[in-house]
């Protein structure tokens, strides 16, 4: 009995809640920051990709940072889901929905900032009828399509008991809402027939995503690999990405656990101790992603090769130095150094820690691509002198920032629909618990 | 110049006059009319009456008089393929070049291309401290085993049996993978609309003459194919006064600039021809003549760098 | 006194724009055209000559392009005109010398060759001229040794000439390779020049059929002739196409065997398994229909 007075309990503090004032403010802005992105777009379309400021050096410059990033990002979705599951961690268990709904959010976004930095986006169908199965895009095309498809199967079977939940509240819904519940779910009855195939399809889920999710992010970085540039001609990216992806995807869920547990006071359901547990894996993921930093950066260095040494002088004390320097300290070493320490794994330091870990990671893409663009083989001579350098122009800017202000806008939809914390298993882990 | 561009006249001329000729006074094929059949030219059955040097009327069929064979625009699928039995090759003199740009000028007059999008670069190039500087023209080096090609998610750009490298304007979808795996930093994006005028602009595209450069896609050197076609150089072979470029068919094995021609095989071992970048593996079409014994001094290239990369 | 100065500035203004006026007018100038003419002879056919028209625009000649230029046989008169042609955008036109002009022709063993352009709205008219003697070129070979001979004709035969300049060559692409080191031969007493081919090897056709040529070039007496000869002296030339194999820098419908069944075998084992897990919702839907 007192079980089911505590079920109720957690029912009424997990389900979606309507918008108030401040998460309306939250939309307003970040729904402005996408129409701002829109216009830019709109002025990128109508006048080409002159309207940046890539040129034929710098061919590829912020979009593909941050498509990278949100590549990265997304991987959390099958670290915390499938490699937690499959390690048989418990405790993961309230983080499993964030983090597929910000892998969701950010796949999404990585595929439209693709097509954004496309010069003719209107034949993206050609990509369809003429692909080249030797090309690595091609190759990233279809594994990104199956790492949006397995995340949404992912987000969507643990969904199916929470929306029986939901659907019993029909007086909290508008009756679209509720319609579009009906249409998800009803057919969940708890059978244990029903519960033990989608228990297998689960299992299998979390079996299949982790080499996709590896493959994906392999695969963006022999988007790079697969050339002769100095600084990207290297065997070890593909491990070196996916340890940088781990670490970035860790850094946005703690962000996303503080901002959660803040907002909607889910105290109880987010807990110091997860804090305090994520904290210890951040810090295993940022001393793997500093091992694969050395390891890219310390061989190279080490032997000055002609082609590579002035994209390596510049990073390390050229202009790229501050940047460097910022994503590698902020990103990798002080993490590590805070989180090492009990007071540190604390939620609000491990929040700023997760912001520092997630901000070092956006600049660490961003001189992935750009330094070595600007260090070719052949000199940069015979041409006009603003193909030299590369910032950013407004144009890009905005259309970057909307691109991430688009991810956390669907990232906050899908939580204003769906629970933040899976209901159901929440319900049952509180069972064994009492038991 | 003058006189490559004539010899070819000549060439053309003497093939099909002779045939004509010939096939007014004799059924027997002459094998110059063969060569006027490869050439694309078809006998129209119309024939003139012309003036010979002995004095004599003769009747030749209409369609061999054109002096520089009017070729039709070829098919999308035949640019893909190119023409079979040739390989196409460059040699580019460095002992030659002191940066006039004519090439640059003429190739981009050429192929419409717009201030700042060149595809022939010429650069200053200077290995070491203590090495001596020199002007090195680039192009597409057209390579047989081409990284961008590789790349190129939809078959825009492609490798031709005749060993050039071409892009499909109408295909390409500007994602600028190729230019990031090309080595040689050859390929120009058209960032914006390219200003090129109306009537132009209006034309099919040809992956041959890379005419008209389309916003949003990429733009290379295409070994002016659409001349090589027709039998005639490249425009930047025929442009510059000094002679560096060389161009010419592997399997003939010669390459010429207009005024003098080589034996490929023989230029490129007494000179000690090479390749750039050798050992990325890519095998590029162009090949280059070292430095030695120049024409000119570096400084001389000096002046026209200022003026034109301010 | 402010009325004054009103009325100077005002003079002077309008001095400035009559005598800016003024220079606008003189600069439309029309400019001068250089014509060149040539005179081509191959295989001693049918001649024909070709124009050139420039113009020089800051310190550098231009070619130009449409202007009509009429060619005349030695003189203006009835029976001498040989044509009106129109220079394309490298300012070349070309005409062959037409029957009308026989009797003319037949008249004398030197020809004047006129050009006359009669100048348009741009460029000043100009004219231009070409003496040429009609000649032929004759190639024979013996045991990789060719023989170029140029005749002229002198009363009612051909006579061999003395002196001229030729080049004896294997046609390539775009330009003649010289048959040895020697790049010009200059013809003897009996009108012959001769060169020994020096260019084992080089290849020729699939049967190693070489096309040879000999050619005066730019000759004042003679203008350009040539005379060309097929041979069977280069190497036989096997085309081995590499176009077909399966490669990554192949087409699409080209990508390697071992390509295609790895990125095959890798879609199709994570597609099924995504499939039959759509399947799986549909059989747990299935499950809560009957349970109803």
């Amino acid at each position: 009995m007192e079980n089911s007075i505590q079920g109720e309990q957690i029912i009424q503090d997990l389900l979606p809640r309507k918008f108030k004032t401040g998460g309306k403010v939250w939309i307003g802005v970040l729904t402005a920051i996408c129409l701002v992105g829109a216009y830019a777009y709109y002025r990128q379309l109508r006048y080409g990709l002159i309207v940046t400021n890539m040129r034929d050096y710098v061919s590829w410059g912020i979009y593909i940072s941050n498509f990278v990033f949100f590549v990265a990002i997304s991987l959390v979705g099958s670290l915390i889901t499938a490699v937690f599951r499959l390690l048989g961690v418990k405790w993961g268990t309230p983080l499993t929905r964030i983090a597929e709904m910000i892998a969701v959010g950010a796949i999404m976004f990585a595929s439209i900032i693709i097509i954004v930095d496309m010069g003719s986006p209107e034949r993206f169908y050609n990509l369809f009828l003429y692909g080249r199965i030797q090309s690595p895009i091609i190759w990233d095309v279809i594994v990104i399509t199956t790492y949006f498809f397995i995340s949404l199967l992912l987000l969507y079977y643990p969904l199916l008991p929470d929306i029986k939940i939901l659907l019993r509240f029909k007086e909290k819904y508008s009756p679209r809402l509720y319609k579009f519940y009906r249409w998800l779910g009803a057919f969940w009855k708890g059978d244990h027939k029903q519960y033990l195939l989608s228990k297998k399809a689960i299992n299998a889920l979390c079996i299949a995503i982790i080499p996709v999710a590896f493959t994906i992010h392999t695969v963006t970085s022999w988007l790079f690999a697969t050339t002769y540039r100095p600084g990207w001609d290297s065997t070890n990216f593909g491990a070196y990405f996916i340890a940088g992806a781990f670490l970035v995807g860790a850094g946005g869920v703690v962000v996303a656990m503080y901002i959660f547990r803040t907002w909607y006071r889910m105290d109880k359901y987010i807990t110091p101790e997860h804090f305090d547990k994520m904290g210890r894996v951040l810090v295993l993921l940022s001393l793997l992603y500093l091992y694969f930093n050395i390891n890219e950066f310390l061989t190279p260095f080490f032997k000055m090769k002609e082609s590579e040494a002035s994209y390596l002088n510049d990073l390390f004390t050229g202009s790229f130095a501050p940047m460097f320097w910022f994503a590698i300290l902020t990103g990798i070493i002080l993490p590590v150094i805070i989180l090492l320490f009990k007071q540190g794994r604390r939620p609000l330091p491990m929040f700023i820690v997760g912001i520092m870990v997630v901000v070092g990671a956006w600049f660490k893409r961003y001189l992935i691509v750009t330094p070595t663009l600007l260090h070719p083989f052949m000199p940069m001579h015979d041409v006009p002198s603003a193909y030299r350098h590369y910032f950013p122009s407004w144009e890009e800017w905005a259309i970057a920032m909307a691109s991430l202000a688009g991810t956390m806008l669907v990232i906050t939809l899908l939580c204003r629909i769906f629970p933040i914390i899976p209901i159901q298993e929440t319900i049952d882990h509180n069972h064994e618990t009492v038991k | 110049m003058e006189t490559e561009n004539n010899s070819r006249r000549d060439f053309l001329l003497a093939g099909l006059a002779a045939a004509g000729l010939v096939a007014g006074c004799s059924p027997k094929k002459s094998p110059f009319e063969e060569a006027a059949a490869a050439e694309g030219a078809k006998p129209s059955g119309k024939t003139v009456k012309l003036l010979s040097v002995d004095g004599e009327v003769v009747e030749v069929d209409e369609a061999f008089l054109k002096p520089v064979p009017h070729m039709p625009p070829v098919s999308n699928e035949e640019a893909r393929v190119g023409i079979p039995g040739k390989k196409f090759v460059m040699v580019i003199d460095l002992s030659r070049c002191k940066n006039l740009k004519k090439c640059q000028e003429a190739c981009n007059h050429a192929h419409e291309l717009n201030p700042g999008h060149n595809w022939i670069k010429v650069d200053p190039m200077q290995g070491a401290e203590h090495t001596a500087p020199y002007w090195e023209p680039t192009t597409c080096m057209h390579c047989d085993e081409p990284p961008c090609v590789k790349v190129c998610p939809v078959d825009a750009t492609f490798k031709r049996q005749d060993g050039i490298v071409l892009i499909d304007s109408d295909r390409c979808i500007g994602c600028r993978f190729c230019m990031a795996a090309c080595p040689y930093s050859t390929r120009v994006f058209n960032w914006g609309e390219p200003d090129i005028p109306a009537e132009i602009k209006s034309q099919p595209y040809s992956a041959e003459t890379s005419i008209p450069q389309k916003k949003g896609t990429v733009g290379k050197c295409d070994f002016c194919a659409d001349m090589t076609r027709m039998g005639m150089l490249p425009h930047c072979v025929s442009a510059c006064p000094n002679g560096t470029f060389f161009f010419g068919d592997m399997n003939e094995d010669s390459v010429t600039n207009g005024a003098e021609t080589f034996r490929f095989s023989e230029l490129i071992r007494d000179k000690a021809g090479y390749r750039l970048m050798e050992d990325l593996g890519t095998k590029p079409s162009v090949y280059y003549l070292p430095p030695a014994n120049r024409n000119f001094p570096f400084e001389s290239g000096l002046e026209n760098d200022k003026t034109q990369n301010s | 006194m402010k009325q004054l100065n009103k009325t100077i500035t005002g003079l002077v203004s309008f001095v400035l724009i009559i005598s800016g006026y003024n220079g606008f007018s003189q600069s439309a100038q029309k400019a001068s055209v250089n014509i060149a003419i040539n005179y081509f002879n191959a295989n001693n056919s049918i001649p024909h000559l070709v124009v050139n028209a420039k113009t020089r625009v800051n310190g550098r000649f231009q070619p130009v392009g449409g202007i009509a230029v009429k060619l005349l046989l030695d003189k203006d008169s009835a029976g001498t005109t040989i044509g009106k042609v129109v220079t394309n955008e490298k300012g070349e036109a070309a005409s062959f010398i037409p029957p009308s002009v026989k009797q003319e022709w037949a008249s004398s063993k030197t020809h004047t060759f006129l050009a006359v352009f009669d100048g348009n709205n741009k460029f000043e008219a100009t004219k231009a001229d070409l003496t040429i003697a009609p000649a032929r070129m004759l190639i024979s070979t013996n045991d990789k040794s060719i023989t170029a001979t140029v005749l002229q004709l002198k009363d009612t035969s051909w006579v061999p000439v003395k002196g001229v300049d030729l080049k004896i060559g294997v046609r390539r692409l775009g330009g003649d390779l010289p048959v040895n080191e020697t790049p010009t031969f200059t013809t003897d007493s009996t009108g012959q020049a001769s060169a020994d081919f020096k260019r084992d090897s080089i290849p020729g056709d699939s049967k190693g059929n070489i096309v040879l040529v000999a050619k005066v070039e730019d000759n004042d007496q003679f203008g350009n002739l040539s005379v060309e000869k097929t041979v069977p002296w280069g190497g036989k030339f096997k085309y081995v196409s590499t176009f077909d194999r399966r490669t990554l820098f192949g087409t699409r419908d080209k990508a390697p065997i071992w390509l295609i069944f790895m990125s095959g075998g890798v879609i199709l084992a994570v597609w099924i398994t995504l499939i039959l897990l759509v399947r799986n919702i549909f059989a747990i839907k299935k499950i809560g229909r009957e349970a109803r």
